[in-house]
Order: structure tokens, then C-alpha cells, then sequence
């Protein structure tokens, strides 16, 4: 079960030609191990191909990279969680490399809105002049960051850090709110920590039961699917999700259920299942006793959410809540029971209170600090799990410690070698941020890494005026992304196969990214960036542009926080280790948490009652002719669709956003399949085309969020965030849904229109 | 901040008052506002809804409780419990309780609640506060006391008569049935629910209900209840005497003869009542602006002759949804008056709706609402009807629209078809134009199976993004295997969902060879 081992040496102080990468431009005071760590293509003989994990998603599938004429060839390999598939995604991620259109220099915009290049010097030069200039007029606050979910634990780590000790702000969050944040409060709240998957993902295999809400792994992360073949088998793969999705199908043929509930209704679905749950005598009394607090006023909480009155709220039948709990409970006895949330339960103004739910009826089951059962969340960015431990949120400091925790300031400043309050408190969440951009006493110099904001923020025309007001706007990518077209200044980074360095996967293993290329000329790595601008803002501590520095860095911050890296190293990984924090230095890790206790200071995990809340979009979702728009990925497209849609063979599969309709909603519209329609609602317009669906609720449509300008769904999804999380309401808007040239069936005539909406209503049925 | 804080004093301590309180506790908790809540069980609030389960020993008391008179007073508030209001002075504003002790009050909250109705049958009394108690196994299903009783009879595998046919009463026989008990619902319609379905639907519901073993007896007049001395010479029910027809015979007559809002305290202190106390939309009672009611003993019907929403005004509810949000509403209300802060603006109480019905039931799947008495032909302007009735397999749909919206609809036995009604029905959401959509949801197929067309540019697998065609070609090629598959095309190198189809394709090319 272990990773194959690398067949390529990747092991500091391999000795390569200094000519197989790039020299940057005008920079000497770096260390040169970066750039002898990295295999280039003249370098690496045929064939030889070197271990590394797929760019896109958390699960973070093994695979190897060979360099080769024109792109580079990619293999699965086998490991625990991909079992050496990929999807799409993975087998076509190698076309982005030597891509046309890869940003190869820094680029200024002109007074005509032109980018035009500017060598290294001038633009950190000038990002510098700008940090120094609005810090003096507006103070340290005026200058904001916003990271991303995709950057290593190295950059992620060394953004955090150069927010608060180069640019002296607390304003730094990261894209990761829009994802984790829900699921990581909830299980903060119930556990006293947060690691997406507390159990390596291959210990699915052997449950009898699955219960998946919000989540749609065929589509998002393939290869996952091979862990529920267990559950299948057993019947007990239960899908809860207003669309008949690819995964839902998969609990067709006797497999399990699949739970089509009206969207912001899943709060009210798991309340009835704990209710079922206590009611029908199927709790784990000793578990609950022995590991937990709060039972008595959780029982108190969902007594009043009997069965029919849950179905009245989600339109989920009695028949199916009650054969949810049966399976779940009957699964925990057999095999193993699991309860996993992912976005499209967590992604609302109840989020949290959502998660922590999914908690609650897995800790009424017993299920949490098992070999054989247990709750998880499916983190969605490729480096969402580390890229929320190590400093880039804004209440937070490396080694998920708290930022407003004394001992944690110290701890942290110690290594930093600073003084505690050298560091600011905390900043804002990333809806608010972003709401802060140009604004009076907010955000006026704004650094964006790793994500694309114009596209991914809900209420995203709001985000990209906020962009427009900004005094300076500089936007590290790869790709002309339509953030970086907002931006004064675009700095050309790194891609995946250029660089070194660590990512958590799902399941909180630590992975290694390694180089198998060198990068394009002009492009320079996001360490040595911060390195540089460190040093012209006179920034106190160090800035190391080698990634293996700044993990070691990294450990020595992490040593002792809930999240600690202290006792992994490059080369273990190197070697193949498991390594699953918390991995103290001298532990061999943990692959599986709370076996003996969970991480509050009694070692028990705490219910608490929850209710739905009346912000709740549940209520308001439905009026008139309003229907509820739900946001998802597709398979061919990872998030903004920045880089996807720059593959060929992914935008040939989906070129468009395409609005998924039942028939019945569609035909009461005038809508015909692959008409032109407009959605809107008061935050915006989308206008694209529909295609029929009858695997969604006839009440809801479906929009992909990958798409840009007038398909940007997130041009209608609100900004109201949950008050805990601050996590937005993605996945509940009211939307109207009108065809751009309507059919109009008369109502006491059979016209030849008619006619043809009945025929294509036939064609789909 | 000198004043002493409000003090609300709240009359009964059910699930709508326990509500009240719960929401309540920020302001109490900050010193705003206090609070002393006053019930006459000697147990916190609980859930009335599930006492049927609770008698049938499908769930436990723990279970149902909604409220902790513990937490409430670690609050800060007074929690009385096994104590009776014996009335309320309105002059000095105060309340009396049955042990004497007098209580203040700045605002009063009526949450008395209701009691079951004893029916005029020979043999009982029907004087809602009579000190009698009714006679030994003549039980009505309303606290946790009544539910003993049953729970007695149930185990016993005793023979338990249900009189009434509504709601309440089939739940109850249903449940007591699933549980052992041998079950007879006497009622007097000629179905069963004749309030809420209509004759199709019932017969439907009544042929679920033998279907089950339930034995259903209709159009019956109950005239009085046989006593016979049980083992300890204390008389004891033994049969349900009809007007005409036999006497049931059973150990247990349970009435579920429908329940009476308790307003007799409000009538003593001089408040306006009808069928339940009369409070106008903020749940104020008439002429006394210190006096609230809500749930089930309060019946809003305002001092405007004109109002349109008290114009079909039918008494209260009896439903605890509605009691809920009353107890939402009332205590935002009260903290609002009571906050220092200047009080927001008041959003009115919304206007109930008219309630979906539903059984709660183990596999008799009923939900109902609105006025579905006309038939699809019956000629009633604006109104159409849909309907489905299928006897043998127990199903029965009516939809009744008005331009496209429902007015009213019942389901038996069609699961998601009423699951989905009762969404639409609350929201006032137009049908689609073709009703059968919706039953099809219950359909053996469900409502996404499409039927598999051949196309060979069909993707086989969605992961890698491979054609049909794509797979013939390679196996045509020689690929004879799914590994072999899977290198030369990368089928089935994502999910693996489709190894099964990559075999019969497989297959399906060498077949004829082999043939």
C-alpha cells in the first residue's frame, strides 16, 4: 500500500546542469537549490519519468510525468486513493505546460489598458513603491492579500508570513472560504479540529454503508468512486442531492438511494435523520455516553423534526428518511458507516450548522473515532486541506493555531523571530475582503495568488468592480486569467510540473510535488517573489525562495499546533512515507484521528443543536415563477476554468455553460432543448443555453460555475455568508429562467410549435 | 436600567409555550425580560405529536421531550410545574395559582393548550373539567399519561377500540396494530378523514387499513360504553355499544373524537372567546393590551368586521407548525418591546395557510390539503381536477387547480407524488401542464431512467471521455481486455463504473465469432 518510490533522483544536492533552467533575471541574493532540484527536459533521459501528483483537485492522484516532444506524457500511478486512475483532467493536465498563451513575463497595464512587459526588476520595484506608498497614506490594512487553495503548503505558508511581517496587514484570506470554511467551523465545534478526511480514504472500501450529501465525486474527483465499490455491493450507497448526478446514479440497479431534496433543505433532512435515529432506539448509547457531551439537549433539538414534517420542508418521502437511518445504522454494525458533506450542503448561510448536523447524526451512530466508520468532509482544491493550516485565513497562524491565541502568537513569533505583537491580528474573511476593495478604509494595494476571483466570488460583478477601484492590483497567475486582466501589474508564476514542494491531500497526507521541467524564461517561482519584495520592503525575519527551507520553516512553526508538520521531511516523502498529521517530530503520524479521544481538552466530541436558520435562502427561494439555481463543477472543468478551458480536448467536451432544466419547467417557460435563455435574478444576468434534464428537480436548474462573462453563474449566487464560516450562499439562488425567443404553446390549440415542444419532450423521455 | 425588568408570565408549558420560552432565553439571560412559565403536567414540555409512538412503545419519553425546565431556570426564569391557574385578575394584573400563590405580571401569555373531547356516550362524563376521572380503559391520547395506557394495552396484544376516524384516530390504530394490538376504528362517516379527502380517497385509505388488519367500522353511532367489573371488581370498558349493530368488544376504547381549546381561565378573568380565546394578529386579546394567546387554545380573529383574513376564520388550527411560528413571532415581539434599544419596526404575524395533512403512518403514505370534494366533472367554474385512482395497488391522486395552482390535493399511497404536491401546494407554485409527471415519480422506472438509444458516439466513459466508437475501434484493433482497453483508450481508468460495459463490448465483438 505504499507509493511506488521515485524513479527519478529528486534528492537535494542532485547535481544538474545549470543551463537546464532558467537563470531569473537579475537575482542573486536566492539560493541556487530550487533551480538544481528541477529535471529538465534536456536533462532527464527518455523515458525516465518522475513521481508526482495530478495539479487539479484533493484528491491529488499519483501520478508520472516523463518529459517528451511536444507535451509532456502523463501515467496514473498507483497509490491508495487513485489506484492508478485519473480522470480527464488528469490524462490532458500536461497540455497547460508549454501553453501559447502562458504569461512569460511581468506585465504592465498602460493608461490604455494595454498589458505590456516589464522586466523583474521594475515591476518589484514597483509593487514595492505601491505597498510603501498606501501603507503611508492609508496604513498597513490599506495592502490585502488573497491566497488560494492550490498553493502549496510551502507558498501558502510564506504568504501568510509576508502578509503580516513584509506588508504588516491583516488583511489576508484565501479563496479556501469559499470551499472548506463551513465544514472546517463544524468540525472544529464538534472534534476540536478539522482534517477533512480523519481516516485514509481506502478505508471506505470495506463499508457496508456511504451516506454522500452535496457531493458529486463521479464528476469531481472520478477515481473516488472506486472506494464506494463496498457500499454498492451492500446496497448501502445513499446520494443526497437535488440532481440525479453522475453519482447518484450510481446508487441505481439496488446499489442504494438517492435523496432528491429541495435545494437549502438539507439542515431539515439530517435534523429528521437524527430524530429518526434517537426516536427509533438506533442511537449508540454507550459511544454517546462514554465519548460525547450534549446529548440531552441534541435529543431536545430534533424531537420536534418528526419524520412527515421533514418530508413536508425537504420533499423527501418518510419512506426514504426512514430507510437512510435503517441502512446507516444497520452499516455501522457491518462493515462501517460513513457520512461525508462536501459543498453543496455546506456552501449556504447554514453551512455550518449543516456540517455540524452530518456530525451530529454521526456521532449519535457512533460512527466518528472508528477503524471502520466515521464522518469526513471532501475538501475540493487541490491543496485545500493544507492550504487552510498554515496562515493564508485570516484568523489563523501556521499549524491551525488560532491568531488571537497568546500562546500560538508567541510560538509563532518565536520562529519568525519577531515579537508577538509584530503580528497583526486577525484580518477579515473573504467576502468581506473583497467587499472592502477600494472602498473608504479598505483594501487599496491588493496582491490575488492562486485564484481568480472575477469568476469564482459569488455576487462577482460586485468583486470585479471592487477590483476596478483598487490603487494597485497585482495578480500572480499563469494564465491571462480575467482576475489578471483586471490587474495593474500580472507577475508570471510557476505551473505544477515546474516546481517543488508539499500538498495535503483529502485525507490530510502529505504529498510531494516535484519538478519535472523547467520553467519558461520569464517565469519566476511565488518564494522567490516574496523573497524579493521582502527585501525591498526591509521586512523582518527571512524569505527563503527554496521550498525545502521554507518547509523546514514551516515544521518548526506547525511543531505543537493541532495541524503539526514537525516530524515530516522531504526525504521521507521522498521515500514513499504515510505521512497524516498532526506528525509530531519522533510520532509516525496519524492516518486515523480520535481512535482514543477527540482534540478537545477532555477528549470528547461535542453535539450541539442546531437549528435552520430563518436567513436561510430555504424560505425565499420559491416565488411566482422563481426557480432554485444550484452551482456545480463538471467533470471536464476545475473551478474558475482558468486553466481547463485552456485544454483543448476539455473545452472541445464543454465549451459553454449550458443551464440543466427539468422538461416540465422548461415547457411551462416556452424553452426548447438548446434554446438560448436568460437567467436572472436582482444581483445579475447569465444568459447561455438550455439543455433538458429530467435527472434534475422540475423546481431547480443547474448551472456549471466554470465559465466567464456572461455565463458566469456566480453573476447570481448572493454574498450572504454564513456567520460563522463566512461562508457564501452558493448553492441556493432565486432565479427567473426565461427563453430568449420563447415558444409559446397555446393553451386551447395544438399548434405546430406545440407540437415540436411535445416532440422534443419526447426526445428526452 | 434602574427599572426592574418586564416580567411575563406564561400559562402552560406544552411544546408551543416551551418554544416561547426557549426563544425568549437571550432576553432573559441579559436581564431584559423576566419570565415565569407555569404548567399543570408535573413533566417539561414535550412533543404531543408523537405521543401515538410513544404509546406503542416505538419511542421514549426522553425522546420526545423538547424542552429543559433546568436549562430554562439556569437562565434566570421561574419554572412551575404541577401547578393549576385558578385565575387571572386583570385589575391588579396577577394570577392565582391552585396552591395559593399569587404572581404578578407586566404581559400574560395564554398557552393553555386544548384537551381531548369526551364525547356524550352513556357511561362517561362529558364535563371537560370533571374531577372524575373517565373509567378504567377508556383512555383519550393527549399527555404521557394516556400513553401509558395504551402502551399497557399494546403489549398485552389487547383488543383496543378506536373511536373516530380522523387524523389522530388512524394513527394511533395504525400504529397500535403495527405493534400488536388487535384494532377497530368506529367511526361515523362513510369513510374514514372525511374532513380532510374525499369518498375515493377514503375508501382507498380504509382498504389500506384492513389491508393491515385493521377492522373499520363506518357510518356507526356510538351510544355509551360497557363496564364490566375487571379482576379487582373495579368497573372496567369492555365494549362500545352502537345506536344500532353489535357491540365492540376491546379492553381499551381510546376516543380520538378531536380536542376543545382550554379557555376557561381567559372566560373567568372576562376575555373575549369564542372557540378558542380571540386575539387579533400581533396575538393581543381583545380590549386588554397586557394579555397574549397562541398555539392551540388562541383563535386569531381581529376587531376589523372587514378583515379578509379572519373572513374564513375556522377556530384554531390544532396543528403545532402554526403554534410554532406563533411562539417566533410573540417572542421577538415581547424582546423587541423590551430591549432598550428603540423597537424596530413590526413585521406583521404572517397569515397561516391553509395546512397539508399528512399521516404519520409505517407505509400508508396519505397527504391532503385544501378542498378536493368536487370530481373531475362536476361543473364548478375555474376549477379543474386530475385525477388517478387505482384500488387494487392502493394508489388514489386528486389534484384540484385553479389557473394551474393547486386549491387541493390528496395522495394514497403515491409517496413522492404527495411529497412533491405538498411542496408545490405550500408554495402556490403553478402545476406542470402535464399532471401525470408528477405520478410517474412513484413510478417503477422513477423519473430519470432514459432509455438506452444505440448510439455510437456515445460516451461509454465519462472520466477519460471515450466514444463508443473510440472502444469498438480499439477492441476491433485487437484489445481483448479491459486492461488492454483501458491502455489503448484510457477507458475506464477514472471511476471504473464502466468495466461492465467495456466487457459486453468486449464480448458483444467476439460473440459472433464464437457463435
Amino acid at each position: 500500500m505504499t507509493a511506488a518510490p521515485n524513479k527519478t533522483s529528486t534528492t537535494p544536492g542532485a547535481q544538474l546542469p545549470a543551463s537546464a533552467i532558467s537563470p531569473p533575471l537579475g537575482q542573486s541574493s536566492t539560493t541556487p537549490d530550487t533551480r538544481l532540484r528541477a529535471v529538465s527536459l534536456a536533462a532527464a533521459g527518455a523515458g525516465a519519468g518522475t513521481d508526482t501528483h495530478c495539479p487539479y483537485c484533493a484528491l491529488q492522484c499519483a501520478m508520472t510525468v516523463t518529459p517528451a516532444v511536444p507535451e509532456p506524457t502523463i501515467a496514473g500511478r498507483d497509490f491508495p486513493t487513485n489506484r492508478s486512475g485519473l480522470c480527464r483532467k488528469g490524462w490532458t493536465s500536461a497540455a497547460l505546460l508549454g501553453h501559447a498563451s502562458r504569461v512569460t513575463t511581468p506585465l504592465l497595464r498602460g493608461a490604455d489598458g494595454q498589458h505590456r512587459p516589464i522586466d523583474w526588476e521594475q515591476a518589484l520595484d514597483l509593487i514595492a513603491d505601491n505597498v510603501l506608498r498606501t501603507r503611508a497614506v492609508h496604513g498597513p490594512d490599506a495592502v490585502g492579500v488573497f491566497g488560494g487553495g492550490g498553493l502549496t503548503n510551502e507558498k501558502a505558508y510564506q504568504l501568510g508570513k509576508f502578509a503580516r511581517l513584509a506588508l504588516g496587514t491583516s488583511r489576508i484570506d484565501y479563496n479556501g472560504r469559499f470551499c472548506m470554511s463551513s465544514a472546517a467551523a463544524a468540525g472544529n465545534r464538534a472534534f476540536g479540529l478539522d482534517r477533512g478526511l480523519p481516516f485514509p480514504l481506502a478505508d471506505l472500501d470495506n463499508a457496508h454503508t456511504v451516506l454522500m450529501l452535496g457531493s458529486n465525486v463521479a464528476e469531481t474527483m472520478p477515481p473516488f468512486v472506486q472506494h464506494l465499490a463496498g457500499a454498492r455491493e451492500a446496497g448501502g450507497l445513499i446520494v443526497v442531492d437535488p440532481r440525479r448526478t453522475a453519482t447518484a446514479e450510481f446508487t441505481g440497479d439496488g446499489a442504494g438511494l438517492h435523496l432528491q431534496p429541495v435545494p437549502a433543505t438539507d439542515l431539515v433532512l439530517l435534523l429528521g435523520l437524527a430524530h429518526i435515529v434517537i426516536a427509533d432506539g438506533l442511537a449508540n448509547t454507550e459511544f454517546i455516553s462514554k465519548r460525547t457531551h450534549g446529548y440531552d439537549a441534541l435529543a431536545r433539538s430534533v424531537a420536534s423534526w418528526w419524520p412527515e414534517r421533514v418530508q413536508s420542508v425537504t420533499g423527501v418521502p418518510v419512506q426514504q428518511l426512514r430507510e437512510t437511518a435503517r441502512l446507516l445504522a444497520v452499516g455501522a454494525q457491518r462493515g462501517g458507516s460513513y457520512i461525508l458533506t462536501g459543498r453543496g450542503v455546506e456552501q449556504h448561510v447554514d453551512g455550518t450548522d449543516t456540517a455540524t448536523a452530518a456530525i451530529n447524526l454521526a456521532l449519535l451512530l457512533g460512527l466518528p473515532g472508528s477503524t471502520t466508520s466515521g464522518y469526513g468532509t471532501l475538501t475540493g482544491q487541490g491543496n485545500g486541506q493544507g492550504g487552510r493550516e498554515h496562515g493564508q485565513k485570516a484568523d489563523q497562524l501556521p499549524g491551525y493555531r488560532k491568531i488571537t491565541d497568546p500562546a500560538a502568537r508567541a510560538h509563532v513569533a518565536k520562529v519568525w523571530g519577531v515579537e508577538p505583537e509584530d503580528i497583526p491580528g486577525p484580518g477579515l474573511p473573504a467576502v468581506e475582503l473583497l467587499a472592502s476593495l477600494g472602498k473608504p478604509h479598505g483594501v487599496r494595494t491588493f496582491f490575488i495568488h492562486g485564484a481568480n476571483v472575477a469568476v469564482s466570488a459569488p455576487n462577482a460583478s460586485e468583486v470585479l468592480e471592487g477590483l476596478r477601484q483598487l490603487d494597485f492590483l497585482v495578480v500572480a497567475d499563469f494564465f491571462m486569467s480575467e482576475t489578471a486582466r483586471e490587474a495593474h501589474l500580472v507577475l508570471p508564476v510557476l505551473q505544477w510540473a515546474e516546481e517543488e514542494g508539499t500538498m495535503t491531500n483529502l485525507e490530510g497526507r502529505v504529498l510531494r510535488r516535484r519538478a519535472v521541467l523547467s520553467p519558461p524564461a520569464g517565469a519566476r517561482s511565488e518564494l522567490w517573489i516574496m523573497s524579493e519584495l521582502a527585501r525591498r520592503l526591509d521586512a523582518p525575519s527571512s524569505f527563503s525562495s527554496d521550498p525545502e527551507t521554507v518547509f523546514t520553516e514551516l515544521r518548526a512553526a506547525s511543531a505543537g499546533g493541532l495541524a503539526d508538520y514537525s516530524g515530516i521531511d522531504y526525504a521521507m516523502l521522498d521515500a514513499g512515507a504515510e505521512a497524516y498529521w498532526p506528525y509530531p517530530a519522533g510520532s509516525q503520524g496519524t492516518p486515523r484521528l480520535f481512535l482514543e479521544r477527540f482534540a478537545h481538552a477532555d477528549g470528547r466530541a461535542v453535539l450541539t443543536p442546531v437549528t435552520p436558520s430563518s436567513r436561510s435562502a430555504r424560505d425565499t427561494l420559491f416565488t411566482g415563477a422563481t426557480l432554485a439555481l444550484v452551482t456545480g463543477r463538471l467533470l471536464e472543468h476545475y473551478q474558475s476554468g482558468s486553466q481547463t478551458r485552456r485544454v483543448q480536448a476539455l473545452s472541445d467536451a464543454a465549451p459553454r455553460a449550458e443551464l440543466l432544466i427539468h422538461p416540465l419547467a422548461a415547457q411551462s417557460r416556452g424553452i426548447l432543448d438548446g434554446a438560448r435563455v436568460t437567467i436572472a435574478n436582482g444581483r445579475g444576468t447569465v444568459r447561455c443555453t438550455a439543455t433538458y434534464s429530467r435527472a434534475i428537480r422540475s423546481d431547480t436548474v443547474f448551472l456549471p460555475f466554470h465559465f466567464p462573462a456572461e455565463e458566469n453563474a456566480n453573476l447570481l449566487t448572493s454574498a450572504a455568508v454564513d456567520p460563522i464560516s463566512g461562508m457564501p450562499e452558493f448553492k441556493a439562488s432565486s432565479v427567473t429562467v426565461t427563453a430568449d425567443t420563447p415558444i409559446h404553446a397555446p393553451a386551447d390549440a395544438v399548434s405546430e410549435q406545440a407540437g415540436s415542444l411535445d416532440a422534443a419532450l419526447e426526445a428526452v423521455a | 436600567m434602574t427599572l426592574a425588568p418586564q416580567h411575563i408570565v406564561v400559562i402552560g408549558y406544552g411544546p408551543v409555550a416551551a418554544r416561547l420560552a426557549e426563544e425568549l432565553l437571550p432576553s432573559v439571560r441579559r436581564g431584559e425580560l423576566a419570565l415565569t412559565i407555569i404548567g399543570e403536567e408535573p413533566t417539561a414540555a414535550y412533543n404531543r405529536v408523537l405521543v401515538a409512538d410513544l404509546g406503542v412503545g416505538r419511542t421514549t419519553e426522553e425522546a420526545i421531550s423538547v424542552s429543559d425546565a433546568a436549562e430554562l431556570r439556569a437562565a434566570g426564569m421561574t419554572v412551575l410545574m404541577g401547578v393549576l391557574v385558578r385565575r387571572v385578575d386583570r385589575a391588579r394584573r396577577g394570577v392565582l395559582l391552585s396552591d395559593g400563590t399569587w404572581i404578578g405580571y407586566d404581559k400574560l401569555v395564554f398557552a393553555t393548550g386544548a384537551r381531548p373531547v369526551v364525547p356524550t356516550l352513556h357511561g362517561l362524563n362529558p364535563d371537560p373539567t370533571a374531577r372524575v376521572p373517565l373509567p378504567r380503559g377508556v383512555s383519550a391520547l393527549r399527555d404521557l399519561a394516556d400513553a401509558a395506557v395504551l402502551r399497557n394495552a399494546v403489549v398485552r396484544h389487547e383488543r383496543v377500540v378506536v373511536l373516530g376516524g380522523g387524523i389522530l384516530g388512524l394513527e394511533a390504530a395504525l400504529a397500535a396494530r403495527d405493534e400488536g394490538a388487535h384494532v377497530t376504528v368506529v367511526h361515523h362517516g362513510a369513510h374514514t378523514l372525511g374532513r380532510s379527502i374525499d369518498a375515493g380517497a377514503g375508501h382507498t385509505v380504509a382498504a389500506a387499513l384492513r389491508a393491515r388488519g385493521i377492522t373499520v367500522v363506518s357510518q356507526a353511532r356510538a351510544v355509551g360504553v360497557e363496564l364490566s367489573p375487571g379482576a379487582d371488581g373495579v368497573p372496567t370498558f369492555s365494549g362500545l355499544l352502537q345506536d344500532a349493530g353489535a357491540t365492540v368488544e376491546g379492553e381499551l376504547l381510546l376516543l380520538s373524537c378531536g380536542v376543545r381549546p382550554r379557555i376557561e381561565v381567559a372566560a373567568g378573568a372576562g376575555l373575549a372567546t369564542d372557540r378558542g380565546i380571540l386575539v387579533d394578529h400581533q396575538l393581543m386579546a381583545h380590549h386588554d393590551p397586557h394579555i397574549f394567546a397562541l398555539g392551540d387554545c388562541a383563535e386569531v380573529r381581529c376587531l376589523d368586521a372587514t378583515c379578509p383574513e379572519c373572513a374564513d376564520n375556522s377556530g384554531p388550527l390544532g396543528l403545532i407548525g402554526p403554534g410554532w411560528r406563533q411562539a417566533e413571532w410573540l417572542a421577538g415581539f415581547l424582546s423587541d418591546s423590551a430591549a432598550a434599544t428603540a423597537p424596530r419596526p413590526t413585521v406583521p404575524l404572517p397569515a397561516e395557510r391553509a395546512p397539508v395533512i399528512m399521516l404519520k403512518a409505517r407505509g400508508v403514505d396519505v397527504a391532503a390539503a385544501g378542498d378536493v370534494s368536487a370530481g373531475p366533472f362536476d361543473d364548478v367554474p375555474g376549477l379543474n381536477i386530475s385525477q388517478w385512482v387505482d384500488p387494487e395497488h392502493g394508489k388514489y391522486v386528486k389534484m384540484s387547480t385553479r389557473g394551474g395552482v393547486l386549491a387541493g390535493f390528496v395522495s394514497v399511497g403515491m409517496p413522492r407524488a404527495g411529497a412533491e404536491l405538498t411542496l408545490l401546494f405550500e408554495r402556490g407554485s403553478e402545476l406542470p401542464a402535464d399532471r401525470s409527471a408528477l405520478l410517474r415519480l412513484d413510478g417503477s422506472d422513477g423519473d430519470s431512467g432514459a432509455v438506452a438509444v444505440a448510439d455510437p458516439t456515445r460516451t461509454v466513459c465519462r472520466c477519460a471521455g471515450v466514444s463508443e466508437e473510440s472502444i469498438t475501434d480499439a477492441v476491433t484493433g485487437g484489445c481483448a481486455t479491459v486492461p488492454e482497453l483501458s491502455a489503448t483508450t484510457r477507458a475506464g481508468t477514472g471511476c471504473g463504473g464502466c468495466h461492465g460495459e467495456l466487457k459486453s463490448l468486449i464480448e458483444a465483438h467476439f460473440a459472433p465469432a464464437a457463435a
